[in-house]
């Protein structure tokens, strides 16, 4: 056991002395701290309920739906690859060491616990939007971040325990995804039954989600009801729930300890899963990582000179989006920005659509998608290609601004539709989505020829948001005043357009020497 | 001296492996080859005791799982995934850790040296290239003074300098009385070393013999090799 803590000591040991030797890094590092003590001491001290206070129906709707799509997608990536706590250096090394299987996976789960940090400072990042809307008791944000170490130690072990069986016997797997497949229908087709009788959308994600059938229902409802506790106070669904959890962890860990245990099968697939995963993240292809790459799509390459990479990055979005160019990006920034307006409440009528521009907008920098362009940038095809860096660099890029276009217009058609939007707000909308979208693409390539890849790929999205953020904030102040003096939503959003279009600009001028050669983005 | 008996391994309803037996003497080398999809690295990974599998693997008499086995046993896994924050250095003292060795510290300088990483002491994981990855993966598998070493496609990715050393390493293993099995697609890269032959194809070894024995027969491996597995052009 003592040799597998040696990795960990020495890691972090590592990671500390890296930092050290460059200082850009430690200033990143520095910024990151400070924002994550200020968001923590945001979360602890400041006032509840601010702005107003949300029905605990509600609360209880969204803690239970956000735990719902997380467990769903992690026990069907965990039927499927086995999850892990494992990468392939401790396959290749601490697997074949004359160490027990239990004491490897007692520091899997010391591992597992590091891991936890990254959920906490999601979770933190969000309490004080909680705090602001609903009124949480003194101890909420305490419960909010137990149920997310509950999630981040509990879903592992379920996964593990669900693929060791489900790949023990034939049909286990699939039987496994269609019972999930099922319920997730069901509770989908009571979410519209609801919505159908209620119409109106706070009410059925309270109705469905506060369900009492899903506050105990085992794993996601106990979860949830830790965490709602925050704002029920510890009520017996708390109770149930805490016990529950704590007794399914130790139970599970105690089993797994105790048992002759033969689990490297088990966990190989999804290290080798969790590696490609990690690799796709760091090249900013992670939304477009394990899709399935459709067959037998017929489309000749056309294009010549730079414009044949614009047609090759067509090809393959046809061949991994569902339909045209709507695929996993475009569900979750269209879905989470018209559920965001939903449940916002309606107190911003005169301005129909702003608020689904701007939590788009932040879902786009959340995504982070580089497009073609990454993967364009790890070869060296598109160095070679005799063209001009800024034809390259606008065509490499333009799928990108193509797929954004399809996403804006599906989502502000939709929404201008459904809150009554008129039509010159609808297009102003969709052209400020799309060149939002080029602020973001080309700072993201400007950031790489100044910083290069860098250390930690967290500090660096990092970076690339403080800088997005700071380079937005004049347009967003100057819509601000011609929202004040106009009162006119249209010239508001005009104005955030016309801003981002120079920013787009001028962005696209300083990034176009990224493949002037390779050096550049090594 | 490693054994297999009777290994086979199943995923799902594919039969990957089926029924092979074989055996790596102490002093020999023995070099596993066969198409892509022939059952190999399902055989190596069960070797290394990663896979669940029905049959035996024996090293040096022990079941391959034990603790007892896994101390004698040193493997160079096909891809040589190192800990990203871990240097050089740390991955071998690790390793001296795990396997409770004692004094290892000038047997790591001459592994280090020789494979001409004694400069890299200090980079860490992630700074190193696939080829010097391969280098530390072989010198951490060397470091426990294995009785029995596993080898998968150690050539991929290194200098003819390091080539040349891990070639007059594994003579030296073998010398030294370590069973050594290696498997590889490239046959040119160890024409010269290898004492047994194991062909794979279909989850089968479909042959099994020594070098003075085929050379008895006057054919070549790589004819052996084509004749067995009805292959063209995937052996180099």
């Amino acid at each position: 056991m003592r040799s597998l803590l040696f990795i960990i000591r020495r890691t972090l040991k590592n990671i500390v002395k890296g930092v050290f030797k460059k200082p850009i890094l430690l200033i990143g590092y520095l910024f990151i701290a400070f924002f994550i003590v200020s968001m923590v001491f945001a979360s602890f001290a400041m006032p509840t309920g601010l702005i107003r206070s949300g029905s605990p129906d509600l609360y209880v709707g969204i803690i239970t739906m956000v735990f719902v799509l997380m467990y769903y997608s992690t026990f069907k990536l965990g039927i499927d690859k086995g999850s892990t706590y494992f990468r392939m250096a401790d396959v290749n090394f601490a697997f074949p060491a004359p160490v027990k299987p239990n004491h490897i996976l007692l520091y899997g789960f010391i591992k597992q616990m590091g891991g936890t940090l990254f959920f906490l400072f999601i979770a933190i990042c969000q309490i004080p939007n909680l705090k602001n809307n609903f009124e949480l008791k003194p101890y909420g944000t305490w419960l909010i971040l137990f149920s997310v170490i509950i999630y981040a130690l509990s879903y592992p072990l379920i996964s593990m325990f669900l693929y060791s069986w489900a790949t023990k016997k034939t049909g286990r797997k699939k039987l496994l995804k269609r019972i999930i497949d099922i319920l997730s229908l069901v509770a989908a087709a009571l979410t519209l039954l609801d919505l159908a009788k209620t119409r109106n959308f706070i009410e059925t994600l309270g109705n469905v989600f506060g369900s009492p059938a899903i506050k105990y229902f085992p794993v996601i409802g106990w979860t949830s009801s830790i965490a709602t506790a925050s704002l029920n106070g510890f009520t017996t669904e708390f109770w149930v729930g805490a016990v529950g959890m704590l007794v399914l962890i130790v139970g599970a860990s105690i089993i797994l300890y105790r048992m002759n245990l033969d689990y490297y099968e088990d966990v190989l697939e999804g290290a080798e899963f969790f590696e490609e995963a990690v690799k796709a993240k760091r090249e900013g292809r992670n939304l477009m990582f394990n899709l399935k790459v459709k067959k037998g799509v017929k489309q000749k390459l056309s294009g010549t000179g730079p414009s044949a990479i614009f047609f090759k990055h067509l090809l393959e979005i046809r061949k991994t989006a569902l339909l045209l160019f709507f695929d996993r990006s475009s569900i979750t920034v269209i879905v989470s920005a018209l559920a965001f307006r939903l449940i916002m409440p309606h107190d911003a009528q005169e301005l129909p659509l702003s608020l689904v521009l701007y939590f788009s907008l932040y879902m786009l920098l959340l995504i982070n998608m580089q497009g073609g362009l990454s993967s364009e940038m790890d070869k060296h095809y598109i160095f070679l290609i005799p063209a001009s860096p800024h034809e390259k660099l606008f065509f490499a890029t333009l799928s990108g601004h193509t797929k954004n276009f399809f996403d804006g217009s599906l989502l502000f058609i939709l929404s201008g539709i459904l809150f009554k939007a008129p039509i010159n707000t609808i297009v102003s909308c969709i052209i400020t989505y799309v060149l939002f979208g080029a602020v973001y693409l080309y700072s993201d390539v400007v950031n790489q020829k100044l910083f290069g890849r860098i250390h930690s790929k967290g500090l660096m999205i990092f970076i690339k948001a403080m800088i997005n953020i700071l380079i937005v904030v004049p347009g967003a102040i100057g819509a601000g005043i011609v929202l004040a003096i106009t009162e006119s939503e249209f010239f508001m959003i005009c104005v955030l357009g016309g801003w981002s279009f120079v920013l787009a600009v001028t962005l696209f001028v300083f990034a176009a020497g990224i493949f002037s050669n390779i050096e550049t983005v090594s | 001296m490693l054994k297999v008996k009777n290994l086979s391994k199943k995923y799902e309803k594919i039969l990957a492996v089926n029924k092979v037996s074989f055996e790596i003497d102490s002093g020999e080398i023995g070099v596993l080859i066969g198409p892509n999809g022939a059952g190999k690295s399902t055989t190596i990974k069960s070797i290394a005791g990663l896979l669940r599998f029905d049959g035996e693997i024996l090293i040096d008499g022990k079941p391959n799982k034990s603790v007892e086995a896994k101390r004698i046993f040193g493997y160079v896994p096909e891809s040589p995934a190192l800990y990203e924050y871990l240097t050089v250095w740390d991955h071998l003292e690790f390793m001296a850790r795990a396997y409770k060795l004692e004094a290892w510290e000038e047997a790591a300088e001459a592994l280090l040296t020789r494979f001409e990483m004694d400069d890299k002491k200090k980079k860490i994981g992630k700074e190193l290239s696939k080829g010097m990855q391969q280098k530390v993966s072989i010198c951490c598998a060397l470091l426990i003074k294995p009785h029995v070493v596993m080898f998968d496609e150690p050539m991929i990715g290194l200098d003819p300098k390091a080539i040349k050393e891990l070639k007059e390493m594994f003579v030296e293993l073998k010398n030294s009385g370590c069973a050594i099995l290696i498997s590889t697609h490239i046959l040119d890269s160890i024409t010269d070393i290898w004492d047994k032959v194991l062909i794979m194809n279909k989850g089968e070894i479909v042959f099994n013999n020594t070098r003075d024995a085929l050379a008895a027969s006057g054919e070549s491996l790589e004819h052996i090799f084509f004749s067995k597995t009805g292959e063209e052009g995937e052996a180099q």
